[in-house]
């Protein structure tokens, strides 16, 4: 059956061109864009599309978006963060008190918060939740959350009160309370194993959010309802007591052109990835086009140095000055997906600016591959030793429009006698070969959040470790120096000092030309002109709590 | 009762070979769901961190350990667990099939009206000005891939017109353009071969006998060519469940409805194995009941099969 497969891109094409011919001569009746005056008006059923169905509901898996949409509305956390401005503001927390070396940290909470199936969110019953996200249950199934380093063990001094102690600083803990991963579980649904957290169980999975889930078809549909007695959203956003809707119908709609047009025809209110090339559709018929910032680690390439070929800098600096990152973006994507200017977007706390180190310079691509003796060879492709310069990028599947990017950086490199080919494999075969450096030389991948950790994430040998500075085969690390350098980051205690050493992180990752940075990812949502106050949290999953639908 | 007993024999034996073979080749995939789910972006983990997961979903255990323990679990009706959502398989389909068994159901009946609309309205010899128009519908038909059917139907009759509605739809509305997308391809095989089948059975000596004792041509067709014309269609339309089970992966994928297709879908992409393999016996279980069930149809509707059979020369 997995022949039927690779039509969907051609599906998705011919959708495409159905749909220009067909809405040139139907534009809806919507009137000039949608604007937030006006009271909100209580009640209704929000439809809202999702592009893939979601996997789990353990928030320390929440990390895909279609998990953190459902999440995000469903469970209320520690902390508040300000997507604005990322700054930490009280939500169930009150306040906290941070230890000068940050491996000790402790919280009041406000004491009238109920879960949904009545009982209390008291001290104990966060302690249980973090000891379960700091530590991890292997038996049940379930791991320790991405976001939390060090966890050692909670204390919990009274109702309202609760001590976190780590092994050691752990500086990023505090935004790790307020992140999907740390979403607050009632006291039962903690004991649950993975299996009770997957779909067709997700009505049990209980929160103290502003809607719960009430209905699920697996795979389908699912229903969220407000809760009436809900009064404890964070005191900093504009909205508060219960959210102004009544329900929000969840479709997955796998289908682009489907979601797409459901959008223009009224049948939906709200959806989730529009594509690029859907975008001024969207905008010409009179829909808004919402593309909030994950503002993390920028959707990049990582040149694995620990490959043959690319464990010469000569070659990595060459690949970067080969390809013009300007024409990728401007043909392939639109204004919502910014240029990169570092390995971390502009929007994350810690960026700084490495621009110069990615500048488009073919004729220096030439001198260095020269130089590198990769000489020109009969087909246009350079030689060494009677070995061409051949390397192996992954398709990122699941970001948007990865194979049309990778075809013209191909395109690109070509020019400068570098042949890239692009491994478009399943799942499977996919996840085999971007472990192993001889097959997947160049790492196609992005990851979100907004805390300094992220880099640390994306790149150390622990976990995702997109260069692939561990070797899985004998457990080598290839570069302590970056390993150093990231590790910093994550348990370094004072703010200041912190900063500093993202900012060296990026310049060392730049420097040793060890990543090309290509757009500033953004999620891109379509919504009616219907939907007021549409909001994002910090990395650009939705929040339905303030929003409202006219009439 | 010996041919049913034969019969139901080899029904096991397929349903056991076809296990065997989807096991064996599911192994055979490089990765495994373990892999692409916790060592992938998502989480993060660290390699201690994957090695715990794996030890508890115990992936690395003997291939003949796995395999015993599943084909067990099958006979016991445990399917196991989904390895990218930890949902139970046995939910998982439950919960999709009377999804799919409406969808495909309603599909293969209409399908069959369709085509016996296409063959016999093209047979009538009062519609000759007609035959050639509809005789030239089937093989126009067959070229129409389903995916792109669905996708017209879902921008022109929903989108545009606003008949019917595709999202949160009725259960009946629901209906409509999926059963339109999957039968009309499905009707275009079926009509071929009925045409074939009504032109053979008309050029047959018995047909000259009863068109010399003066029988109107509609009563010849209607009492003597269709009777033998519908027995090789029968057969098809057995046969055609293949395509009925491709056609409702990309029906069910663009229409966004619940149902064995789609979780097949996610499940390849995933490399889902404990889900694939249930999904696998299922498809071979509903190809061996439905050949049976034809098989069993054909001595009711030609009594000569029927004495046959009672000899216990099979069918």
């Amino acid at each position: 059956m997995s022949s039927y497969l690779p039509l969907r891109p051609a599906a998705a094409t011919l959708a495409a061109l159905a749909l220009i011919t067909l809405t040139a001569c139907a534009a809806p009746a919507a009137g000039p864009g949608g604007s937030s005056s006006g009271e909100p008006v209580e009640g209704g059923t929000l439809v809202y599309l999702e592009h893939q169905a979601h996997t789990t509901l353990y928030p320390p898996s929440a990390g895909f978006y279609p998990n953190g949409g459902i999440v995000n509305n469903v469970l209320d956390r520690l902390v508040w963060q300000d997507p604005e401005t990322r700054e930490l503001k009280p939500w169930i927390a009150t306040d906290w008190e941070v230890n000068a070396d940050a491996t000790q940290y402790t919280f009041n909470l406000r004491d009238d918060v109920t879960f949904s199936d009545g009982t209390a969110l008291d001290a104990a019953v966060v302690a249980k939740n973090f000891d379960l996200y700091g530590l991890g249950d292997p038996d049940r199934g379930l791991t320790v959350s991405e976001a939390i380093n060090n966890y050692e063990r909670s204390e919990v001094i009274d109702d309202d009160t609760v001590v976190f102690h780590f092994s050691a600083p752990s500086p990023g803990f505090l935004q790790a309370t307020s992140t999907n991963n740390s979403g607050l579980l009632s006291a039962e649904t903690l004991d649950f194993t993975l299996e009770q957290f997957a779909p067709g169980n997700s009505a049990e999975v209980i929160g103290s959010g502003p809607f719960t889930i009430t209905e699920e078809t697996i795979g389908s549909t699912l229903t969220l309802t407000a809760r009436d007695d809900y009064d404890w959203a964070p005191p900093d956003r504009a909205h508060q007591g219960r959210a102004h809707l009544e329900a929000v119908k969840i479709t997955v709609t796998p289908e682009d052109s489907v979601r797409v047009g459901a959008l223009l025809s009224g049948q939906a209110d709200y959806v989730r990835y529009v594509e690029a090339q859907d975008e001024a559709q969207v905008e010409a018929a009179g829909f808004t086009v919402y593309a909030p910032q994950t503002g993390g680690v920028t959707n990049h390439l990582s040149l694995r140095p620990r490959g043959e070929i690319l464990s010469d800098i000569r070659v990595r600096q060459a690949i970067i000055a080969g390809v013009d990152r300007a024409e990728v973006v401007d043909t392939i994507y639109t204004e919502k997906y910014p240029l990169a200017t570092s390995i971390l977007a502009r929007t994350a706390p810690g960026y700084v600016d490495t621009d110069e180190a990615f500048g488009y310079d073919p004729q220096r691509a030439a001198t260095l591959l020269d130089e590198a003796g990769w000489a020109e060879g009969s087909d246009g492709i350079r030689q060494k030793n009677g070995r061409p310069l051949t390397l192996v990028v992954n398709e990122a599947a699941p970001q948007p429009r990865s194979f049309e990017a990778l075809t013209l950086i191909s395109q690109q490199l070509k020019k400068i006698g570098v042949d890239l080919k692009i491994l478009k494999a399943d799942a499977g075969s996919a996840a085999e070969a971007v472990r192993d450096v001889d097959q997947v030389q160049i790492y196609h991948s992005m990851v979100a959040r907004a805390d300094l950790d992220v880099i640390k994430s994306q790149f150390h040998s622990q976990n995702r470790n997109a260069l692939l500075n561990l070797d899985y085969g004998d457990g080598s690390i290839g570069d302590p120096q970056l390993e150093d350098l990231l590790q910093a980051v994550a348990s370094e205690a004072d703010p200041q000092a912190r900063l500093a050493d993202s900012a060296e992180a990026q310049r060392y990752l730049a420097d040793e030309a060890y990543v090309l940075p290509l757009f500033e990812e953004p999620q891109v949502y379509g919504a009616s002109d219907r939907v007021h106050g549409v909001t994002f949290e910090s990395v650009a999953r939705p929040s339905f709590y303030e929003i409202w639908l006219d009439d | 009762m010996r041919y049913l007993a034969r019969r139901t024999g080899q029904a096991v034996i397929v349903l056991l070979a076809a296990f065997t073979g989807a096991f064996l080749l599911l192994q055979a995939l490089p990765g495994d769901a373990i892999m692409i789910r916790y060592e992938n972006p998502e989480l993060g983990l660290s390699p201690q961190q994957i090695a715990e997961v794996r030890e508890r979903f115990g992936v690395d255990t003997p291939l003949p350990v796995q395999y015993v323990h599943t084909l067990l679990g099958f006979f016991a009706g445990d399917f196991g667990y989904s390895l990218q959502t930890g949902t139970p398989v046995r939910q998982l389909l439950g919960e999709a099939l009377p999804h799919t068994l409406t969808l495909g159901g309603i599909a293969l009946v209409v399908a069959v009206l369709l085509a016996g609309l296409i063959a016999f309205g093209s047979s009538l010899p009062r519609l000759r000005w007609l035959r050639d128009v509809l005789r030239s519908l089937p093989p126009l038909v067959v070229s129409i891939p389903t995916f792109w059917l669905g996708i017209m139907l879902v921008q022109v009759v929903s989108f545009q017109l606003g008949w019917v509605s595709v999202i949160a739809p009725g259960p009946v509305e629901g209906l409509i353009l999926p059963v339109i997308t999957l039968a009309v391809p499905l009707s275009a095989p079926l009509a071929q071969i009925l045409v074939r089948s009504i032109d053979d059975v008309s050029a047959q000596p018995f047909v000259a006998v009863v068109r010399a004792r003066g029988a109107s041509p509609a009563w010849i067709l209607g009492r003597n060519v269709a009777k033998n014309a519908i027995l090789p269609t029968l057969t098809m339309a057995g046969l055609l469940l293949g395509d009925l089970i491709g056609g409702a992966v990309l029906t069910e994928t663009v229409f966004g409805r619940p149902g064995i297709g789609r979780i097949t879908e996610q499940a390849v992409g995933l490399q889902d194995i404990p889900v694939l393999l249930a999904v696998v016996v299922l498809a071979a279980a509903s190809f061996v009941v439905v050949n049976l069930i034809v098989d069993l149809l054909y001595p009711v509707l030609d009594p000569r099969l029927a004495a046959r059979t009672r000899e216990g020369v099979p069918a």
